[in-house]
């Protein structure tokens, strides 16, 4: 696709617009990067430093902010004493393997549900992704009671399967879009030259790579910062980051600097994993929208 | 190497049949041409062969065994898609290679039969490029290079050449056609070009509405269709129809039209009289079979010239016969002029008849 140039006239009203553009943007980047900045920042301070806040008024005062000894003792703190450890390993196993699962079952649903036509189709499809329709909190009791009696409850397998649950009808709709834009005739080739189904089925995968790359992505995203699955079927012995740092709220003490530390803790990895995979992210979620 | 016998053999799509009892053999090394209008079923043909889709009825082997059930792989086929499908992640090299690869030939086996393919094929520079980056023609190349490299019993073309520019086409044509001279395999190609089919196969099966209309070699096909359909398709510029009636008169059969009162010959008037009972009939007559002139000679009857259209090396002229029209291939330095009259004379010794109702071909 070209790109095309956009064009423009100078008149005074586009003048203006072009100032509150400018100004609407330094307000937006403000808002969005000074929370994330304020936990960045308290995480390294002492909790007297990190309290330390200009009058109103005192623009000078902002200094304040940049006024301090960095201190790793809150992160000290988390892992040390806190067993953050083991929560973040929690974390990161419940999304990568709910990540896993979900493409793996979603792509050769999808795969099957491109490929193939049988009565009914449609309503399956849509059934799928029916069962995302209801709000997450709406089925939680009855779920909690299965997983209760399958055992299922406090363990990462069980937490594992929820998040599938609720990524899987997303994998099936997002790839079977990729795989709808795979022309048969690849695979048809494939099977000429003496694949299988099964191995002309694999060797598509590459082209639906940008596909499942930007799924892997929210799902893991979805299970990283998913707060209520956690808490409830994986309390106790699934605990994961979210669930951990909001248990630092306790009622006598609240430890703001390990809460900012775990955040930034939380954060990281996935700012990390935004950046690693930005490329594939765009087109992933623009490819089967856009046809060139 | 494998012969091919297709046997009475159905395609349904749902209620719809695409082919109806086609039968049709296919000697080893032979190149055989499946021609007809796109819908024709020839392609269903082709992917049946292929073992893309079921056969809904009757039996297809090669050679003696019956292939109905056997999944693509075990066919020892290689096709070459209308649309090359390529794999776009793969390189040129890769793409030829896949097949071997599949069948778990040995790495130095590869190379070597894949770099021959593509000197053959002329693309032997190109072995580290992906698909994208190849024009039209070096992708259909690539795409024949990777049924080659197989050394397959069968190769099946899906109208391998439709998409490249006419220039192209014409020259992918001879090649096509020597290199399967050469390898000697066994070759069904569809198309719906009848130039192609005319110029490269062996035999040509002409197919319309799922069912075979003729079988025959190109002169066979081009000089005695068995009905106007097949006359009608194969040919370009096509063939002339003009509704005609057979009078007798003093004991010879007429040819009667508005314009013209000619005799048939008498061993055209014997078949008629064995095989005909109506007086209506239509007859074909090919561009190139009609003669224009400014001048009238002994035979010739009066038209008017509608439009001249010089193409190169020859001219064709839109002649008015009364209410028909009627084309003709000419000299390119005919020197007609539009709306002028002129007379034509038509090549007994090659029209054909056909029956007004069915359209099947007297002579």
């Amino acid at each position: 696709m070209a790109s095309k140039d956009v064009v423009e006239y100078a008149s005074p009203a586009r003048r203006i617009a072009n100032v509150a553009v400018v100004v609407f943007l330094a307000i937006y980047l403000l808002w969005t990067i000074l929370p994330i900045f304020v936990m960045f920042v308290s995480s390294l301070k002492d909790l007297l430093e990190a309290f330390r806040i200009p009058a109103v008024g005192d623009w000078s005062g902002i200094a304040l902010f940049f006024d301090f000894q960095p201190t790793f003792k809150h992160y000290t703190n988390l892992f040390v004493n806190l067993n953050f450890g083991v929560y973040f390993f929690n974390s990161v196993a419940a999304a990568l393997g709910s990540a896993v699962v979900s493409v793996t079952l979603g792509a050769t649903c999808a795969y099957a549900l491109s490929r193939t036509e049988f009565r009914g189709k449609k309503d399956l499809f849509f059934w799928i992704i029916s069962t995302r329709m209801a709000p997450v909190v709406a089925v939680m009791v009855p779920l909690y009671a299965i997983f209760r009696s399958l055992e299922l409850v406090g363990s990462l397998w069980g937490l594992i399967l929820a998040y599938t649950t609720f990524n899987l009808p997303f994998a099936i709709w997002i790839l079977k879009g990729f795989f709808d834009n795979v022309p048969y005739a690849i695979e048809e080739a494939q099977m000429v030259d003496g694949a299988t189904r099964l191995q002309a089925f694999r060797s598509i995968l590459p082209l639906v790579a940008p596909g499942i790359g930007a799924f892997l992505v929210l799902c893991v995203l979805f299970a990283w910062n998913d707060f209520l699955f956690a808490s409830i079927i994986g309390s106790g012995g699934a605990k994961t980051l979210p669930v951990a740092t909001k248990e630092l709220v306790q009622p006598q003490n609240i430890q703001w600097g390990s809460i900012m530390a775990a955040g930034v803790v939380t954060t990281l990895p996935m700012m990390f994993l935004g950046l690693l995979i930005r490329r594939y992210l765009v087109t992933g979620l623009t490819m089967g929208a856009v046809r060139e | 190497m494998a012969s091919v016998s297709i046997d009475k053999v159905w395609k349904y799509y749902g209620q719809t049949a695409a082919v109806k009892e086609l039968h049709l053999e296919v000697a080893d090394g032979e190149f055989v041409a499946v021609l007809g209008p796109s819908g024709c079923g020839k392609s269903s043909t082709l992917r049946m062969l292929a073992g893309l889709e079921h056969i809904s009825a009757g039996e297809i082997r090669f050679g003696s065994k019956r292939i109905n059930d056997l999944p693509p792989r075990d066919r020892d086929i290689a096709m070459v898609f209308e649309n090359y499908a390529l794999y776009p992640h793969k390189t040129v090299f890769d793409n030829m290679a896949n097949p071997l690869k599949l069948r778990g030939v040995e790495r130095s086996v590869i190379e070597d039969r894949v770099r021959k393919a593509a000197a053959i094929l002329e693309i032997g520079h190109l072995l580290d490029r992906r698909p994208g980056e190849l024009s039209g023609g070096q992708k259909q190349r690539t795409a024949i290079g990777r049924a080659i490299v197989r050394e397959p019993a069968l190769f099946l073309f899906d109208e391998p050449i439709a998409h490249l520019d006419a220039k192209l086409r014409a020259h992918m044509r001879g090649e096509l056609k020597l290199m399967q001279r050469r390898l000697g395999t066994t070759m069904i190609y569809v198309t719906h070009d009848q130039l192609e089919a005319l110029s490269m196969a062996d035999r040509i099966a002409v197919m319309n509405d799922g069912v075979l209309q003729q079988l025959g070699t190109p002169r066979q096909i081009y000089d005695h269709p068995v009905n106007a359909w097949v006359a009608g398709f194969v040919g370009e510029p096509p063939i002339n129809f003009l509704d005609c009636r057979i009078v007798e008169e003093n004991g010879e059969l007429r040819l009667v039209h508005p314009s013209f009162n000619l005799a048939l010959r008498p061993e055209q008037a014997a078949i008629v009289r064995e095989r005909y009972t109506q007086d209506e009939v239509r007859m074909g007559i090919r561009p190139d079979q009609v003669a224009i002139s400014t001048v009238q000679s002994p035979d010739s009857f009066g038209g008017q010239i509608l439009v001249t259209e010089p193409i190169g090396g020859d001219m064709l002229v839109d002649v008015s016969l009364g209410g028909d029209k009627v084309l003709v291939k000419t000299r390119p330095d005919f020197e007609g002029r539009m709306d002028s009259p002129c007379y034509l004379t038509l090549d007994r010794g090659r029209w054909h008849l056909f029956g007004k109702d069915d359209g099947v071909a007297l002579f």
